[in-house]
C-alpha cells in the first residue's frame, strides 16, 4: 500500500507550493524575506516571520529571589529564551591573596599619608558622605578586577538547544558570553568594591600593645589614638566573592540580552550577610539575621540591546564583501527612495534570524539620574558586516534607550 | 463501542480489548488490551464493511482535525507565504519526530557530491506511510515541524556546518539517480551541493546513512541556486535555468507541476 | 587545575560563609529544626508543566511545593539560612536524532541521560564538571526510563535527556553536624523528581512509552523525640531536613498501569527498623510499598500534565500549569 499511497500523494504540487513550515525549513532566507518585503499587491505590512516589527523586542518577564540557596537569583524570559541566574557569595581572606601583602602598605613604610592607605580610608569616609571621586572609583575597580571578586560563568550545556552536548566543556559561544558578561561587569563598574569588603576594626589598644601584635595582623602601628585614628585602624580582612552563574535553560536566540538582564536582576536581588572578623576563631563570621544583611548598591542600570542585520541578497553572506562605490551607493539610495528595502535591522533576533544574518550590533546604555538624565552608551559592539553606519547606529541607540525604559519597569516590578 | 473511547489518550491508558480492535500506530498491546503509547487524539479507523478485519485504534502524532490550522495550507513560495504563516496566532504545537521509513518521501539538502554517490541531509519527511492510510492524500503532507519551533532554533548557533549532525544523513547512489540510462549518469550533472532534492527512502541503510532514490519523474532536484547564486527554475527533465542571468545548468530535475 | 574555558575565581579559592549561629551550640539556634506539617502519607504538591522549551522536541519543568517552614521563611524572612529547600528542575528531550558517526548500528532508540546540578543548586556550591553523584543519578535515571520506552519503534536514532537541577533537596538539616557521615538522602528525592519530569518530557516529545513512569520516595524515620524506645515510622515523600534520623529510604520508578517497577534504590538499614505492630510486613517491604504509593501520587500529577500537553498539541486549548 505504501507505494500506492506515495504515488497518490504526488499530484499535490510540491515544488512551488509548500506548507509554511516546510518553506521555512527549506528556504529560510526566502521565507524571512517574503515576510519582510511582501508583494505590493498583497497590502501586507512588512513584518518579521515571528510577527514582530523590526524594532520590536520579545515579551520579557523577570522574576527574582525564588532560588533558596543563593544570595540573589533571577529568572528572565525573553520570548522563548530563558536565563536563570544565581549569585552566590563566598569569602576570600586577604591572607589568602598572594599579592595582598605587596599591594597593601607594610607597617614599616606606611605612614598616615601613605599613598595606598590614604585611598582606602578615603573611600570609606567618602562613601558614607555619598560623594564619589575618580580616584576612589579607580581603586574600586582595580580591587574587583585584581582579586577576581566577580566570577560570572554561563552554561549552555543544559539541553537548552539541540547541538550543545551536555557534559561537554563550555562551547565557544558559552565561553564568549561568559567573557562578555565579565567585561561588561568590569567596564560598567556595576558592583562597588566597598560592598564586597569585610573590615576589621581592631580593639582600641595602646600603640605598644599593638606593636607586640604582629605586623601581619595589624597595619597601623604608628597611629596615634583617637576617634579619627580608629577609622585608620580599620583593615580589610576579607572580600566577598560573587559567583554569578547563569544557566540558559532555553535558547531561542539572543542569549546575551537575556543573560545580562538575568545578571542585573539577580545582583539587584543580592543580599550579603553582615560579616566580621572573629579574632578568636581567626575567620570571618556572618550574622544570619536578615535585618542586618544589606543589598548591593549598584552603579546605574546598564541594559543591553542586541540587533542583527538581515540582507535581502541571500548570497551576501558568502560573496566577497565589496564596499559600494558612488554609483552603487546612488542606486541603493534610489531603491530606498522607491521603497525597496534591501536590508533590515532586527531587534532582539530569534534563533532563526540569528542564523540568517552576519552582522550583529550590541548596544548597552544607561540613563543618568535614574532615567531622568542623559542616555549614556556603556558599550557598543558591532561585527560581521558594514551595513550599519553611524546614522543607523544613532537610531539603534535611540531604540536601546527606549528599551532601557521598558526593561527598567520590568526589573523594578519583579 | 467507539463511544467508550476517550478523545485524548495518554501513555499507559487502556483503549479497548484486542477482541474488538487491532493496534495501530501510537498504541501497544498488553494482556489482551490495546493501550496508548503516546499522548494525543485517539483515531479509530473502521474496518472495511464486510471484511473480518477489526477496527484499528491509533493515537495520532499529527493533527488532522479540521479547523485546527496550519496543516494543509499550500502556499506559493514566491508571494503568498506570509499570510498563512502569520494569520493563525496560537499555533498548535507539532513535534518533529517522524523518522524516515522505507517509502517515505523526503526533502533533503545535498551536502556532498562524489563520483559514485551524493550525500544529503534530510530536512523534511513528507509523509509517514503508516499513518496515511485511508486519509485524503491531499492532507498527508504532514506538517512535521511547527513554525514556532523552527523559528526558535537557529540552524545551529555554534557553527553551521555541524547542524547536519543533528539531521539524518542519506546517500543517493549513482544507480539510484534515474531510471533510464543509469550507466551514463555523471553525478556532477545531477546534483550540486546546496540543492534541495525530493527522494524516497529505499532502505534504512547502515548505522549512519539512509538510502534514497530519485529514479522517478516526480523525484529529483526541486530547488537550486545557480553558480551566480540566484534561484533557478526547471526547463526540462535535465536542465534548470538562472532566473536572472538565464544561464542553464544541468540537474536531475523533479517534474514540476 | 585552572580551567581555561571558564572564568575562575580567586586562585587561592574561597570559603563559604560561616554563620555565627552554626558555630555556637545547637541550643543557640533560633529557628530550630523544621517540623513536618504533613501527615505521614501526605505528599508535597508537585508543579509540573510541559513544553516550555520550544527548541527541544519535549520538555518539562518540575517544582516541589516548599515545606511549611520554607514557605514561612520566604514570606517573613528573619534568618538568612534557609530551613530547607524544595526541588526545582528543568528537563529537555532532544531527538530522535541521528546517532553519532562513531556509533554502531542500533535497531533501537539509544537513550542518553544527563543530570547536572546548577552551581547554586545546593547548600554547598557545586562544581561545573559533573561529579560522581551526578553521574550516579544519570545512570539511575537511565535504568528507570529504559524499561518504559518502546525503543524498537525508533531505529538507529538517539534520544538525549538532559536535566538541570536548579534547586536540590537537602541531605539533612543544616544544623546537624555538617561532617556527620550520614548518607546523602536528598539525592533520592532528586531522583524521584528526575524520573517524573523526564517521563513528562518524553511524553511531550511523543516517544512511545508503555506507561507514564513516576518516581516516589518513602523513608523510615526515627525522630519525634529523643526517646530511644520510640518506634520508627514510615513516611512518604520525606524532606530530609525535617527528620533527625532517617534509618532507611527507598526510591522507585513505577508504572501504575502495569504495576511494574523499573528501578529500585534502597539505602540504609531497613531490617532493624521495627515498625509498630500494625505493620505486618518487614521493613523493606513497607518501604517499597510506601515508595510505590508516593509514585502513584506523582503519577496523578504527571497524567494531568501530559493530558494538558496532548490538549495543547491537538490545538484544543491554550496551555496552563498543573498544580495538584
Amino acid at each position: 500500500m505504501a507505494p500506492a499511497a506515495a504515488a497518490a500523494a504526488q499530484p499535490a504540487p510540491p515544488s512551488l507550493s509548500l506548507p509554511p513550515s516546510q518553506f521555512a525549513r527549506l528556504q529560510p532566507h526566502a521565507y524571512l524575506l517574503a515576510h519582510l518585503s511582501p508583494p505590493p499587491s498583497s497590502n501586507q505590512p512588512s513584518i518579521r516571520a515571528n510577527g514582530r516589527a523590526p524594532s520590536q523586542f520579545r515579551v520579557t518577564s523577570a522574576n527574582t529571589g525564588s532560588l533558596t540557596h543563593t544570595n540573589g537569583s533571577a529568572v528572565v524570559r525573553l520570548g522563548d529564551t530563558t536565563a536563570v541566574c544565581g549569585v552566590r557569595a563566598e569569602i576570600l581572606h586577604t591572607e589568602d591573596i598572594a599579592s595582598w601583602s605587596v599591594s597593601r602598605p607594610t607597617p614599616a613604610s606606611s605612614s598616615p599619608t601613605g599613598n595606598k592607605r590614604r585611598k582606602l580610608t578615603d573611600s570609606t569616609a567618602k562613601l558614607s558622605a555619598e560623594s564619589e571621586n575618580k580616584e576612589e572609583d579607580g581603586d574600586d575597580e582595580s580591587q574587583i578586577q585584581d582579586f577576581s571578586l566577580l566570577v560570572p560563568n554561563l552554561s549552555l550545556s543544559t539541553g537548552c538547544a539541540p547541538g550543545f552536548i551536555p557534559g561537554a566543556p563550555p562551547s565557544a559561544l558559552a565561553q564568549s558570553l561568559s567573557h562578555q558578561i565579565l567585561t561588561l561587569l568590569h567596564s560598567t563598574r556595576l558592583v562597588r568594591a566597598e560592598d564586597l569588603r569585610i573590615w576589621y576594626q581592631p580593639p582600641n589598644l595602646g600603640p605598644e600593645e599593638l606593636e607586640r601584635h604582629n605586623e601581619n595582623e595589624q597595619m597601623d602601628v604608628d597611629a596615634p589614638q583617637g576617634e579619627v585614628d580608629l577609622e585608620k585602624n580599620k583593615e580589610i580582612k576579607a572580600f566577598w566573592v560573587l559567583y554569578i552563574d547563569i544557566m540558559i535553560i532555553s535558547l531561542a536566540g539572543n542569549p546575551f540580552d537575556a543573560a545580562w538582564a538575568a545578571v542585573l536582576a539577580a545582583l539587584r536581588d543580592t543580599k550579603l550577610a553582615r560579616a566580621w572578623w572573629d579574632v578568636d576563631n581567626e575567620m570571618v563570621v556572618c550574622s544570619d539575621a536578615v535585618s542586618e544583611a544589606r543589598k548591593l548598591s549598584l552603579r546605574g542600570l546598564p541594559i543591553s540591546s542586541t540587533f542583527c542585520v538581515f540582507e535581502a541578497d541571500a548570497a551576501s553572506g558568502w560573496r566577497a564583501v565589496v564596499i559600494p562605490d558612488a554609483e552603487e551607493e546612488k542606486e541603493l539610495d534610489d531603491s530606498t527612495r522607491k521603497g525597496i528595502q534591501r536590508r533590515w535591522v532586527l531587534a532582539d533576533p530569534d534563533g532563526y534570524e540569528e542564523g540568517l544574518s552576519q552582522e550583529r550590533i550590541c548596544v548597552v546604555v544607561d540613563k543618568e539620574q535614574d532615567g531622568k538624565g542623559k542616555t549614556v552608551i556603556m558599550k557598543l559592539e558591532k561585527n560581521g558586516g558594514w551595513a550599519v553606519d553611524t546614522k543607523e547606529l544613532k537610531t539603534l541607540v535611540d531604540i536601546s534607550a527606549q528599551r532601557w525604559e521598558d526593561l527598567k519597569q520590568i526589573l523594578e516590578q519583579c | 463501542m467507539a463511544s467508550t473511547l476517550p478523545a485524548l489518550a495518554i501513555p499507559g491508558q487502556r483503549l479497548g480489548p484486542v477482541a474488538s480492535y487491532s493496534a495501530g500506530p501510537g498504541t501497544h498491546v498488553q494482556q489482551s488490551n490495546v493501550y496508548a503509547s503516546i499522548a494525543g487524539p485517539v483515531v479509530v479507523d473502521p474496518a472495511q464493511p464486510g471484511s473480518k478485519a477489526k477496527a484499528t485504534l491509533s493515537v495520532s502524532r499529527s493533527i488532522r482535525a479540521p479547523g485546527t490550522g496550519n496543516v494543509v495550507k499550500p502556499v506559493t513560495t514566491s508571494a503568498g507565504a506570509k499570510p498563512a504563516a502569520t494569520s493563525a496566532p496560537p499555533k498548535p504545537k507539532l513535534k518533529y519526530n517522524t523518522l524516515p521509513t522505507v517509502d517515505s518521501v523526503v526533502l533533503a539538502r545535498v551536502t556532498r557530491v562524489q563520483k559514485r554517490q551524493a550525500t544529503v541531509s534530510i530536512l523534511v519527511v513528507l509523509d509517514d506511510p503508516a499513518s496515511t492510510q485511508g486519509v485524503n492524500p491531499s492532507q498527508t503532507a504532514s506538517d512535521n515541524d511547527n513554525i514556532e519551533a523552527i523559528l526558535s532554533s537557529a540552524a545551529n548557533p555554534e557553527n553551521h556546518s555541524s547542524s547536519d549532525e543533528l539531521r539524518f544523513q542519506a546517500l543517493i547512489r549513482k544507480e539510484d539517480v534515474r531510471a533510464v540510462e543509469k550507466d551514463r549518469v555523471v553525478m556532477d550533472e545531477m546534483f550540486r551541493v546546496g540543492d534541495i532534492v525530493r527522494g524516497t527512502v529505499i532502505s534504512l541503510g547502515d548505522q549512519s546513512f539512509y538510502y534514497l532514490t530519485t529514479a522517478r519523474n516526480d523525484l529529483g532536484v526541486v530547488m537550486a541556486r545557480s553558480e551566480a547564486g540566484n534561484m533557478m527554475f526547471p526547463v526540462s527533465w535535465k536542465e534548470m535555468r538562472d532566473s536572472a542571468t538565464g544561464q542553464a545548468e544541468l540537474r536531475k530535475v523533479a517534474r514540476p507541476f | 587545575m585552572t580551567d581555561r574555558r571558564r572564568i575562575n575565581g580567586p586562585p587561592s579559592g574561597t570559603r563559604p560563609a560561616v554563620f555565627a549561629a552554626s558555630l555556637n551550640s545547637a541550643s543557640n539556634i533560633a529557628t530550630g529544626r523544621p517540623q513536618r506539617q504533613r501527615q505521614p502519607n501526605e505528599l508535597r504538591k508537585i508543579f509540573l508543566k510541559t513544553g516550555l522549551i520550544p527548541s527541544a522536541s519535549g520538555s518539562s519543568y518540575l517544582e516541589y511545593e516548599p515545606s511549611a517552614s520554607l514557605a514561612a521563611a520566604r514570606s517573613s524572612p528573619k534568618c538568612l539560612i534557609p530551613p530547607s529547600s524544595a526541588l526545582k528542575l528543568a528537563c529537555t528531550v532532544h531527538g530522535p536524532k541521528p546517532l553519532p558517526r562513531s556509533a554502531t548500528f542500533s535497531p533501537n532508540l539509544v537513550l542518553t541521560t544527563h543530570v547536572k546540578y546548577a552551581p547554586f543548586a545546593a547548600r554547598k556550591r557545586k562544581g561545573h564538571i559533573r561529579d560522581a553523584s551526578e553521574r550516579d543519578l544519570g545512570v539511575h535515571l537511565e535504568t528507570a526510563l529504559r524499561g518504559v520506552i518502546v525503543a524498537e519503534r525508533w531505529p538507529k536514532s538517539g534520544l538525549d535527556i538532559t536535566i538541570t537541577i536548579l534547586e536540590a533537596e537537602d541531605d539533612r538539616w543544616w544544623g546537624d553536624a555538617p561532617d556527620s557521615h550520614d548518607a546523602p538522602w536528598g539525592i533520592m528525592n532528586v531522583l524521584a523528581g528526575c524520573i517524573t519530569a523526564a517521563s513528562a518530557a518524553i511524553s511531550d516529545a511523543r516517544i512511545d512509552c508503555l506507561d507514564l513512569i513516576a518516581g516516589g520516595v518513602a523513608a523510615i524515620v526515627a525522630d519525634e523525640s529523643e526517646d530511644v524506645e520510640a518506634k520508627p515510622k514510615l513516611m512518604l515523600d520525606t524532606d530530609p531536613a525535617e527528620h533527625r534520623v532517617i534509618l532507611s529510604a527507598c526510591v522507585v520508578a513505577y508504572m501504575p498501569a502495569r504495576d511494574e517497577i523499573t528501578e529500585i534504590w534502597l539505602k540504609g538499614d531497613s531490617s532493624k527498623a521495627l515498625l509498630g505492630t500494625d505493620y505486618k510486613r518487614s521493613g523493606h517491604e513497607a518501604l517499597l510499598d510506601g515508595a510505590v504509593d508516593a509514585a502513584r501520587g506523582a503519577h496523578s500529577v504527571l497524567a494531568e500534565a501530559v493530558r494538558e500537553s496532548a490538549v495543547r498539541f491537538a490545538g484544543l486549548a491554550p496551555g496552563g500549569g498543573v498544580m495538584q
